[in-house]
Order: structure tokens, then sequence, then C-alpha cells
């Protein structure tokens, strides 16, 4: 029992104690800001057809809990999906596997360490809502049971659901990160569509939330005297503030049944590492362990015991080039993750080719270009990620050499995936469309490059764009950085001025960084 | 070929220093550092192959600032860090020839190079498998072979030794003692011996200050008729070591034969002929 609170602490000081972390924590609180709008705001989160609460602490305290329990079962899911991959990396693992820890200690002990990350960025959303409550409410007083119950029936079991969830993706599907990602994301999907339609079915609803949204319909229906109210929305809706009505929202009492299903919901979870413990690797990687013995039983074997001789190496040709640097980046941009998923790319492409022009740039054209998240991230990251960067920053002209050439790497991957729309963009004398795109192409490298070298990490990045293709899914025209939806003059000399942002950004952090 | 270090230091906290104070001039031949885990030996490398920024002094190549103008150094610089990494999706070709592009060098002779180099340092075979799949020691290689990309004329080795085996150490001494010819050779270890043999000079660091400096020969008469081994028994072992600076212990015929430097000596000791060992455990530790 110790050891396992040993492991649960010790992660947790590791992935807590680290700049990517207090990004993504300044980037929960920035979020969980919006969760409750202004009064004079132009958008809402949760609205039941024109109708929203009156700014009482019930309403503080459900919205948020409701926003945070979908949202952050969605991003959290991603940002700590790699504590075991942590663990790979940092060569921990195989100091793991020689202790007598068992696999469903070790698991637990991650999972329970990811559910206390997911639970300190619950905990900043939790205070900065009863902040919220103190700057917009009706004149109704505090009552923190309407704050602390609706976190801890409805946030709580999925974000332990969630952090054992990502546990046992890791372990079966540990090498696959992509099929990690999109896996999960059906799964949400799915989960979050899932509709129960009675009281009792309100158990099956991992988030929690759709009690809640129903009691709150309810009161609409009683107060508009309607039979059934359909309009409810969750999630950023622009530009509907207008006309808006009130209703009193005074919570909910939840059910000895659906309190019982919200512990079974955490239940579940950790059945399912129960499931998968006899099937972690244990850090045994056989591929790789093999793929070595045969290199150096092959060297053994081979093996002619030569000298390096100074006098005889040919003189040195200088080459201030970039075109070496591109060859080789484009290698490792290529050869990132698994081949076999090229063909997923290659579907895409001929999807870009075959559908309607307008489904394959709005639709098609994220998602294609989203694939390449793991890609992207690692532009540059991997220097340090590897190892490699005493090699990098010490290397001829760092920006203006191997920067520049990362950049171009990213960007015409981007660009020969879309090379079948651009072609028919081209061919429909489309050329703002072509433009576009290359602009879009741009704008997700340079993001990438930007906030790798600003969190010297990956995850802000995946997170980020992961939000930003989900909100292009679902028509959100604030977050089309590629033309998919129809746009003013402006769209494209907007678009560069930021791109030029992200370039001076970056370069003069980068800059600091290498004259540390 | 002149390498000045004059008052440098890398501060990182109010008080907490990883250099302090550090002045040295280099001309072509092999400077061995020598001195324990903390005692600056990596920070000094680091600022000298511009990875970090001293935070007092000067640091010249030839009268060129190395702060102000890193690419001076970078141009001619063969580094070998000690924990440096490697693309485990390249083979080795990929891997130098990009490290080639980082240096400035390139063209036919690049590829030619990197051949030689591989076969020289006995990882032709591997070259075309994926540097992931190597060991230890031929990941150590391939740092070796980087560093010699660009012919270098000042070439940093912090803990080179590090995962190869004793023949492949033996060709290393050999290697870099003709890379001394015509360039400045800085060389770690914790590994005495591995600096004994070839070093021209020896520069003695600890808590980020040097200690001692000069040729071998001279640091070994620091402590010359103080080295002495006695035969001693188990329980005595630790009285002693709390009155004596320690070298070695060995056991021999129930006994232990302790190896110890000391001006006034115990009875039936017999004096020993001191190395560089002693001198570096003279200066280094304390009682």
């Amino acid at each position: 029992m110790k050891s396992f609170f040993s492991i649960v602490r010790y992660d947790y000081y590791q992935r807590t104690r680290s700049y990517a972390f207090l990004i993504t924590l300044c980037a929960s609180l920035a979020l969980a800001y919006t969760f409750v709008p202004e009064p004079n705001a132009s958008y809402s989160t949760i609205r039941i057809s024109d109708y929203i609460g009156y700014y009482n602490s019930s309403w503080f305290g459900y919205v948020t809990a409701i926003m945070t329990s979908i949202f952050l079962s969605l991003i959290g899911f991603y940002l700590v999906n790699s504590g075991i991959k942590a663990d790979n990396d940092t060569r921990v693992g195989q100091i793991v596997a020689t202790t007598p820890i068992k696999n469903l200690s070790y698991l637990l002990g991650k999972a329970t360490s990811n559910f206390a990350v997911l639970f300190t960025i619950v905990c900043c959303v939790f205070f900065m809502s009863a902040m919220l409550f103190f700057l917009y409410n009706d004149g109704y007083p505090f009552e923190v049971l309407q704050f602390v119950k609706p976190y801890l029936l409805v946030v709580l079991p999925p974000i332990f659901f969630i952090s054992t969830l990502a546990v046992v993706f890791e372990v079966l599907l540990g090498r696959y990160s992509v099929i990690q990602n999109i896996a999960f994301f059906f799964l949400f999907t799915a989960l979050a569509l899932a509709s129960p339609l009675e009281d009792t079915h309100f158990m099956t609803d991992v988030f929690g939330s759709k009690i809640v949204t129903q009691q709150m319909i309810t009161k609409v229906n009683d107060i508009s005297n309607t039979a059934t109210t359909s309009g409810l929305n969750i999630g950023y809706v622009l530009g509907n503030s207008k006309e808006t009505k009130r209703f009193l929202f005074e919570g909910v009492d939840f059910s000895a049944a659906f309190i019982l299903s919200r512990i079974l919901w955490m239940l579940v979870g950790v059945f399912l590492l129960v499931l998968i413990a006899p099937f972690f690797h244990r850090f045994d990687r056989k591929r790789l362990v093999k793929m070595k013995v045969v290199t150096e039983q092959a060297m053994a074997k081979k093996r002619k015991v030569n000298a390096v001789i100074l006098s005889a190496l040919p003189a040195v040709q200088k080459d201030y080039g970039i075109l070496a640097f591109v060859k080789t980046e484009m290698v490792l941009l290529y050869r990132h993750g698994k081949r076999w998923l090229w063909p997923i790319n290659l579907i895409g492409m001929v999807l870009l080719t075959l559908l309607p022009i307008v489904t394959a740039h709005q639709y098609v054209l994220p998602i294609l270009w989203f694939l390449q998240v793991g890609r992207l991230s690692e532009l540059n990251t991997k220097e340090i990620t590897y190892g490699v960067h005493y090699f990098a920053f010490t290397s001829f002209k760092p920006i203006g050499r191997l920067l520049f050439s990362q950049l171009l790497s990213g960007i015409l991957l981007l660009l020969f995936l879309s090379v079948p729309l651009l072609i028919r963009y081209v061919v429909a004398s489309d050329f703002l469309a072509v433009a576009t795109i290359a602009v879009g192409g741009i704008f997700i490298v340079l993001l990438a490059s930007t906030l790798g070298i600003l969190s010297k990490g990956k995850k802000l990045f995946e997170i980020l764009f992961f939000m930003i293709t989900y909100s292009n899914i679902n028509g959100l025209a604030a977050t089309d950085y590629f033309g998919g939806m129809p746009h003013g003059s402006f769209y494209v000399p907007a678009l560069a001025l930021i791109c030029l942002f992200l370039v001076i950004l970056g370069v003069s952090v980068r800059y600091l960084q290498l004259r540390r | 070929m002149k390498l000045e270090i004059q008052n440098v230091s890398k501060r990182y906290g109010k008080n907490k220093y990883g250099i302090q104070d550090f002045s040295l001039a280099i001309e072509k031949g092999i400077l061995g550092l020598l001195g324990p885990n903390g005692a600056g030996k990596s920070t000094l490398m680091k600022m000298i192959a511009t990875v970090t920024k001293p935070t007092d002094g000067l640091l010249l190549l030839n009268k060129n600032n190395l702060v102000k103008d890193p690419n001076y150094i970078r141009r001619q610089l063969g580094f070998l860090p000690q924990d440096f990494g490697v693309y485990p999706n390249l083979n080795a070709f990929e891997f130098l020839r990009y490290i080639g592009a980082m240096k400035g060098v390139g063209g036919n002779s690049l590829m030619q190079r990197i051949e030689q180099l591989l076969e020289g340092l006995n990882l032709t075979e591997a070259a075309g498998k994926p540097i992931g799949s190597y060991s230890g020691g031929m990941k150590q290689r391939i740092g070796i072979a980087q560093a010699l990309l660009n012919q270098p004329r000042i070439v940093i080795f912090d803990e080179p030794t590090v995962g190869l085996d004793p023949e492949e150490r033996v060709r290393f001494r050999n290697l870099i003692s003709d890379l001394a010819n015509d360039s400045i050779v800085i060389l770690s270890s914790h590994i005495v011996s591995d600096i004994d043999t070839i070093a021209d000079e020896v520069v003695i660091m600890k808590g980020g200050s040097l200690l001692s400096r000069g040729i071998p020969e001279d640091i070994i008469k620091t402590v010359e008729q103080k080295v002495f081994e006695t035969n001693l028994e188990k329980e005595h072992l630790p009285q002693f070591k709390n009155s004596h600076l320690l070298v070695s212990t060995m056991r021999k015929n129930g006994q232990l034969l302790v190896r110890y430097i000391s001006d006034r000596p115990i009875e039936n000791s017999i004096q020993q002929k001191a190395n560089l060992e002693d001198a570096y455990l003279y200066h280094t530790k304390s009682i």
C-alpha cells in the first residue's frame, strides 16, 4: 500500500512540476472563465430554448460542473494518456519492472495519479466558478452546497473513469498513439450521444449531465407551458444572447440510485484495470530488444577491427544550404509513427478527390491535417525529447537554417496532403481558396512550432489542435483556419497577420533559449 | 589556435555557482579535466561549446568572443556531450548527414567522410539499421563520429569512454592523440587512467573552481612520498578511514591491503609509487 501511494505521489509531482502543466492549468482557468457568460456576453454555454437560469448559486455550480465534466473528460484524456509512455521514455519503467510491484498496483497508481492531475484542474475550475458567482450573481446568496454537490456527483466520477480509461488505452494501444486518440474520440462521442429518456437511464450517463439538463428542461417547460422543449444547447453558441428569458433553477435532488450509479462508474474503471492488468507489457519492449539483439549479433559476426585514420579522411566541403535539413526532416516526418497509418492519409487524399468540394474542404481537410498531430507537435520539440538539442542548438545558424527547415518541412507535408483539393480549386480557378488552404497550412505549422518552443512539449499544441478541429467539424466559424467556411475579405490578411505574429513569437523565444 | 577562459562564472541562484571565477588558456594539445560529480566539468565544456552562456567572464577563441559570436566556434567545433541522444528512426548515414548539415558541411566528400568514419569506428555493418536498435557502445561511437565530421579544430569530449569496451577505449585514446596534432582537445572523464596516459595537461576541478593544473608528472609530484600500502584487519578499517585518506582497499589472504595517502604513515606501511589517481584523490578529497 505504501508503494502504491508513493507511485501516486511522485508521479503526480513529476507531471505537475512542468511548464506544460502550468500552461494547461492557465488554459483551463481561461476556459473556466467562459463557462458562465458575463451578463452582456454575446454567447451562451447552457441554454434551454430561449431560457437561461437566474445567476444564483445553483446555476453557477451546476452549469460549471456540467461544462467541466464534458470538457475535462474529453481534453483530460489527452492530457494524461502518456503516464506509462513517460516511464518508458525516461527508462524509469525498466526499474519499475524489476521491483516486486504488481501490475494492478502499478496501473491503479497511474490511474490515481491521472485522477490527481485532473482533480487539481477541477479544483481550480471550482474556485474560478465561485469567483465568477461573486462577479456576476443576480443578488442571490452564496450557497456552498450548490457548488460542492454537482462537482462531487457530476464531475468527479467521469474524471476518475477517464483517468482509468487513459491507462487502459495505454496498455492496449500503447504503441499506436494516433489510434488511441481516435478510438477515444469515438468512444467519447458515443458516450456523449447516448441519450437516456427515462429517469432510471440517467445512471448510464457517465458524464452525469443529463439528469441536470433534464430537470432544467422540465423547469422551462413548466413556466413556458409547453409539453416538451427540445432546444437544449450545451457548448459555446455564439450570437444568441438576445431575447434571453430567465428561469429559476434551484439545483437537483439526486436519488440514492443515481448516487450509487456514480460510484459504480468509478468501480467500472477499476474493473477495467483488473481485466487488462495481466496484459500489461511491464516495459518488456520485445520488438526493440529483438532489433538490438539482431544488430549486435550481426556486428559480432562480421566484426573487423579498424581504426579511424584522420589523415586519410577527405577534406570537408562547406555547405550552408538547407536542402539536407529539409530532406532529413521530411524523412523524420514520414517515419514518425506506424507506417501502416499512411494508408489512412491516402484514403483522406482520395476523399479530397472524390467528395463534393465543399465537404472535402470543410470536413475532410481538417481531419486529414489533424491526423498529422503527432508529426507536427514534434517538429521542433523532438531535439529535446530525443536529446539531440546539444547538436541542434550548437549548429551553425540554428534559427535561420534548422528552424526554418523544420517549418518548411511541416508546411510541405500539409500541402502535399492537400494536393488533390488544391488541384480541384486550381481547375475551378478559385485561387483564393488555394491561398486560404496554403495560409491555413502555414498557420497550423507555426502554431505547432511556437507552442512547442514556448511549452517545450507537445501536449499544449496537441490539445489545442484537437479542440480547434473539434470546433471546425462542428462548424464554429471562429476557429476555421483553412477557409472551409465563407468569410469576409479580411480573412486571409488577418490569418497571415496571425502567422506573422506566431513567427515573431516563436523565433524570439527560440533565440532567447539559445542565448541562455 | 588559442582558447582563453577569463574569469568565467556560471551562476544559477543567488549564491549557487556551477563554475566560479575560472580562468585558463589552452593551445594545441590535450587538456584532461578531472573532478568529482558536480565539479563543473560539464558546465565548463557546455559553455565552451556555446550550449550555455557564462553569467560572467570572457570566452575567447583566437581573440573572438564566443558569447557574442557563437558561430565562430561552431564552424570548427566537434562536441560529444555526456548525455546526447539520437533520432531512433534514422540510420547512421542519415543521422550523420543531418549532423553534417547542422555543422555546415556537405558535398560528396561528406558521404565519403561518413563512410570512412563509420568504418574506422567499426559501425559499417550496422550503418543501414535504425540507430534505435544500437547498443550503448555503438551509440557512443556514433557520437564520436559526429564530433569528427567537420574536421574540427577544437574538440570537446565529455565522458567519451562511457559504454566503450576496453579494446575500443584503447583505439579511442589513439584517435585522440592523433587529433591533438592539429587541434585543441578537451577531455573529461571519471576514469583517471583514460586521462593520465594521453593528456598533455591536466586540470583538477572541485565545486566549480580550479584546484590544480599542470602536466601529469607535476601533479603527481604533489603526492610523491605520501602514498603507502599496509595490511589491515577488517574491523580496523572504519577507524582508519576516519584518520587517513584512503585510495583503495583490496582483499588479500583474509586481510585488507590498504592504499592510502598520508604525511605520517602508520607502522609497517610500505611507500608506493604515486600515480595520477592518488594525486586526484589527494586534491579532491579532504579527511
